[in-house]
Order: structure tokens, then sequence, then C-alpha cells
């Protein structure tokens, strides 16, 4: 330890900053999302808020709109996360092998990860407007018909998950294309030597000493999978028919559009418990692998 | 044959690989031919090859950009999202780096169990919790201000982690030396290790930057005077404000992009150092 140790208290000249930000913008307002959640706070009355124990709680599960957007939330992860997660991995073994205008793919692979969400999704409403957009042109073109994407309640989450992964997937892209990287070359000398075949070399040698990185993909973009809001926010407003509703997104509605704070609130502890447990639940598991796999 | 058969299949491979770059592209390349080409060009060239390439005529391609500009106070917005996005950039090295630095060097009453918390909070969703957020900006009277949106991104758990990670490689009789030479604890952050730390300095920062500059919900909050948005909020507003013509709408997404492309073209090698620190610690 070093002699700083002794002066102690200087360290809180450094901690404070950081401490008063998390504590103002992180562990208070957990705090009181559990206290208004037993009352029936409203931002508009906010003297008459009264204790209504675990009344929050009873509605919430009764509450088609939010069990809808808990049910697309899935669907969206299970959806997005396949398709992200593969892709970017596709792609990674493409720019990872020498071939001619490599720069120019891995540049067009990364750029939607450029763009903002906020950008992303004002940009593909105008490409997937049913009438007038670029999508329907071209697929008139190929002789397929008009399709109303985010004017049906078929389509529409449908269409979030495919955008939503063309923006982010050349991000996954970079970090599996380092992991390629760090595979040492000498190993698929060696497996050239004893003449394995590609596919042979790819289960062998690639994809086990990809997996920390693939695990490292699939945790993250996993959890974030759930915390999607802006595309449906500012595409869909959650329609049609709720149909991209999602749990953050209704929480946003309730209690700032609607001011329901209390109840909004019940919601935000569950669904924010339901985030930690799946977080710890797959770092569990990731962890036991790994133990596992030496 | 196996010549011939290898070149084949490098062009074969080159064209479908090439078609494929082009489906990830073509989002962009509508988007800025688009934002170059009268308004009714667009919709009549919307079938064919002529979508994906600017109006005819050179001298109209800025005129989206011209007409844009004198309907909205798009330099205003501009430099609202540089002002935020610097602002959120210097707060957040300095104070994660200095909370890293206590967590490294001092030895402090409670040190494990602030600790702790700070880790276990890396867990906690933020996003869950916006509106609740957004009541301690109200009771603090920070509605409206700049610093409701600077504020509250300057602290993160995981940059305070990679900071403090940073600093535990520091041999401490680098510290002591210094502390030996009569440096008080702040001289020896701000001139031994801050300099050290460029690496992790330039990560967080571009981090940081980044998103504070794509945020959009938490503005859209705490933010009311329609001359304090940042350039996420204008666009929707622009998008939303008649008469709305695409060309235009073409334009600011595209303004709103180039910042980006240059910041991830200088420092992608530091936001891939990033992602490695979150892979092999935080576990």
């Amino acid at each position: 330890m070093s002699r700083l140790g002794k002066r102690q208290n200087q360290a809180w000249f450094f901690l404070a900053p950081a401490i008063i930000v998390l504590g103002l913008f992180l562990f208070i307002p957990s705090i009181i999302s559990f206290c208004y959640s037993f009352t029936d706070f409203n931002m508009l009355a906010p003297k008459l808020a009264a204790f209504v124990g675990i009344a929050n709680y009873l509605k919430l599960f009764k509450d088609p709109i939010f069990m809808k957007s808990l049910k697309n939330i899935v669907q969206f992860v299970a959806f997005v996360l396949p398709i992200q997660v593969g892709t970017a991995l596709g792609l990674a073994l493409i720019v990872n092998k020498k071939r001619p205008f490599n720069m120019f793919y891995k540049v067009a692979f990364f750029a939607p990860v450029v763009v903002s969400l906020a950008v992303t999704s004002i940009l593909w409403m105008y490409i997937l407007n049913p009438s007038q957009g670029i999508l329907n042109s071209l697929l008139a073109k190929v002789g397929i018909s008009a399709q109303p994407f985010l004017n049906s309640s078929k389509q529409a989450m449908f269409a979030i998950i495919f955008l939503s992964a063309w923006q982010a997937c050349g991000n996954q892209m970079i970090i599996f294309l380092a992991g390629l990287q760090n595979i040492p070359k000498s190993l698929y000398e060696a497996a050239d030597l004893d003449g394995a075949g590609k596919w042979a070399t790819f289960r062998n040698i690639t994809l086990p000493l990809l997996k920390p990185t693939t695990v490292l993909i699939l945790t993250t973009t996993f959890i974030d999978a759930f915390k999607m809001m802006t595309q449906a926010m500012i595409m869909t407003q959650g329609g049609p028919l709720n149909s991209t509703m999602t749990p953050l997104y209704y929480i946003y509605r309730t209690g700032f559009t609607d001011r329901q704070l209390g109840y909004a609130s019940a919601m935000s502890v569950v669904y924010g418990f339901g985030i930690i447990l799946f977080t710890i639940v797959q770092r569990k598991v990731t962890r036991a692998d790994e133990g596992s796999g030496q | 044959m196996t010549k011939s058969r290898k070149t084949f299949i490098i062009i074969l491979s080159t064209i479908l690989i090439m078609l494929l770059a082009l489906l990830f592209l073509f989002p962009l390349i509508w988007m800025i031919a688009s934002s170059m080409k009268s308004e009714s060009s667009i919709y009549n060239d919307l079938g064919g090859i002529k979508a994906f390439l600017p109006g005819l005529n050179p001298a109209q391609w800025g005129s989206a950009y011209q007409k844009l500009l004198g309907r909205f106070n798009i330099l205003r917005f501009i430099l609202n999202s540089v002002l935020y996005a610097l602002a959120v950039t210097l707060g957040s090295v300095l104070v994660n780096s200095a909370a890293g630095y206590a967590f490294s060097k001092f030895d402090f009453r409670g040190k494990k169990i602030l600790f702790g918390l700070l880790i276990a909070s890396m867990v906690v969703p933020g996003d869950t919790i916006m509106i609740q957020k957004f009541q301690i900006v109200k009771i603090l009277h920070l509605i409206n201000s700049p610093w409701a949106v600077i504020f509250p991104a300057v602290a993160g758990a995981f940059n305070i982690y990679m900071f403090k990670n940073f600093f535990d490689q520091v041999s401490d009789s680098i510290v002591e030396s210094a502390e030996l030479d009569g440096a008080s604890a702040f001289t020896i952050y701000w001139r031994v290790l801050l300099p050290m730390a460029k690496p992790v300095i330039a990560t967080v920062g571009t981090l940081s930057f980044i998103g504070s500059w794509n945020d959009y919900i938490w503005p859209l909050m705490v933010l009311t005077d329609a001359d304090k948005f940042p350039l996420q909020i204008a666009i929707t507003n622009i998008n939303n404000t008649q008469p709305v013509y695409m060309n235009q709408v073409m334009a600011i997404l595209t303004i709103s992009t180039v910042p980006l492309v240059l910041i991830y073209m200088f420092f992608q090698k530091y936001l891939v150092q990033g992602l490695a620190v979150a892979g092999n610690g935080d576990k």
C-alpha cells in the first residue's frame, strides 16, 4: 500500500464528484422508485399522493399493454440477438480474409454504426414508407407487391428488428474481428499441414477459440436489446395496436407523458429487477462455463 | 483448370460480397443522394438507380442545405450538441479518473463497501429509472438547464472501473517517490498519473462523446426551450414541422452524422480497446 494510504481523508476529495453524481442520478432514483411504487403519486398533484400498498403491482400484471410490451420485447430479443450476432460473425469472417476491396467492405459494414438511433429511425421511416418509400419501389422492380411495413401490426416489429440489427451489427463485427486476429496463425498452419479442410478448421479452431468473444458479444447484446425504446418511440409510437410497445417506452409514457409516477415506478421496479436478475444469472452461467471449459 | 476455377471463385465472391456491402450502404447512399436533389426528383427517381445518385445539376446539390439553414437555426443546434458532448467528455474524464485514483491509490474507511456498491451498480439498468431521475432534476430546479443534460452523464461505474484498473498497474513506487519529492495527492493525480492514462482517457472520452452526441430521450425530457435542443431532438422536430420536405430532412440527417464519421475515423482504435477491457474485467 502506498504512503498515500495514510492520508485517507483526501480520498474523499477525489471521490466526491462521482459519489454526488451517481448518488443523485442512480442511487436515489433507484430508491425512490421503490417508495413511489407503493403510492398513487401523480406529477400533477404530488401533494395528494397516498400510500396504496401493493395495488400498483397487482394492477400491472393485469395491465394488457404492459403484458403485451413484455411479449413484444421477448420477440424483439429472440430475433435481434441471433440475426445481429450471426450477421456480425459472418461479416467478420468475410473481412478477416485478405481480399480485393477489403477496406471498402469493412467501411461499408461498419457505416451504419456511425448513424445515431434517432437518425436511423427517421431515415428508415422514409425508406419503409408504404406508398412513397424506396424499399417498396425496389421491391416492385423484382415483382414483390407493396408491403405496409410499419403500418402493419404484423410487420412493424420485424421491421424494427431488422433495422436495429442493420444499425448495430458493424460494432460486433469489429469485436469479432479483434477476436479472430488474436487466434495464432500457427494453429491454422498446423491444421493446413494436417490436411484439415476449411470447415474442419473453422469448427475445430476458429469457433472454440472465438468462444470468449462470442460470449461477451452475446451477453452485452442480450441485455442491451431489452432496453429498446428509441426506435419504437420515433417510428411507431408503440403502434399499430401496441405491436411495438416496449416496456421501457411504456414506463416512459405512463410516468412521463401521463404523469402517473406511482404506477410507472412499480413497472420500473419489476422490469429493472428482471434485467438485473438476467444479468446476474447470465454472468454466473458464463463464469461456470468458462471454468469447465479449461 | 484449377487456376481458371480459382479466378472464377474470386470473381463470384467479389460480386456477392460487393452486393452485400451495397445492401448495407444503400440507406445511407440514398440519404445523402436525396439531400442533394430537388423534392420532386426524389419521388421521380425512386424506382431506379438514379435514386442513389445526386441531382443532375451540381449547382443544385447544396440547395436543400441552404433552404434548411434558412428555415431553422441549424448552427445553434450543432453548437448545442458540440457543447454538450464536449462538456460531458471533459467532465467524465475528470470525474471518473479522480474516483478511479481514489479507489486505486488510497486506503480509506468504507472503501470495500463503496467499491462493492459501485460494481453492483453496473447491473442497474439506468434507462428503467429515467422518470425518477427526471423527478430529481425537477427537485433540483434544473429543468431546461444545460446542466440537466451534462451532469448525470459525467460519472459512470464502468468508466471509474477502467481508470482504477489502469492506475492499479502503475507501480506504487512511482507514487511514493513523487511523494518524497513533496508532491501533494493532487499533484500526483494531475501531473503524474493522469498524463500516463492517455489510452484510458481516449477510450472514456470517445465513448462519452458518442454517447452524449447520440442521446435523444433524456435531453428531450429535461429541455423545454427549442434553442437549447441538441441536434438529435432538432432532427425529429424538423421532421415534424410542416411543411416537411424530404430533401431537407435528409440534409439534416446527413449533417448530424458527419461529426460521428470523423470521431470514428480518428478514435476507432480506442473504442476497441474499451471493449477489450469490458471483456476482461467486470466478471
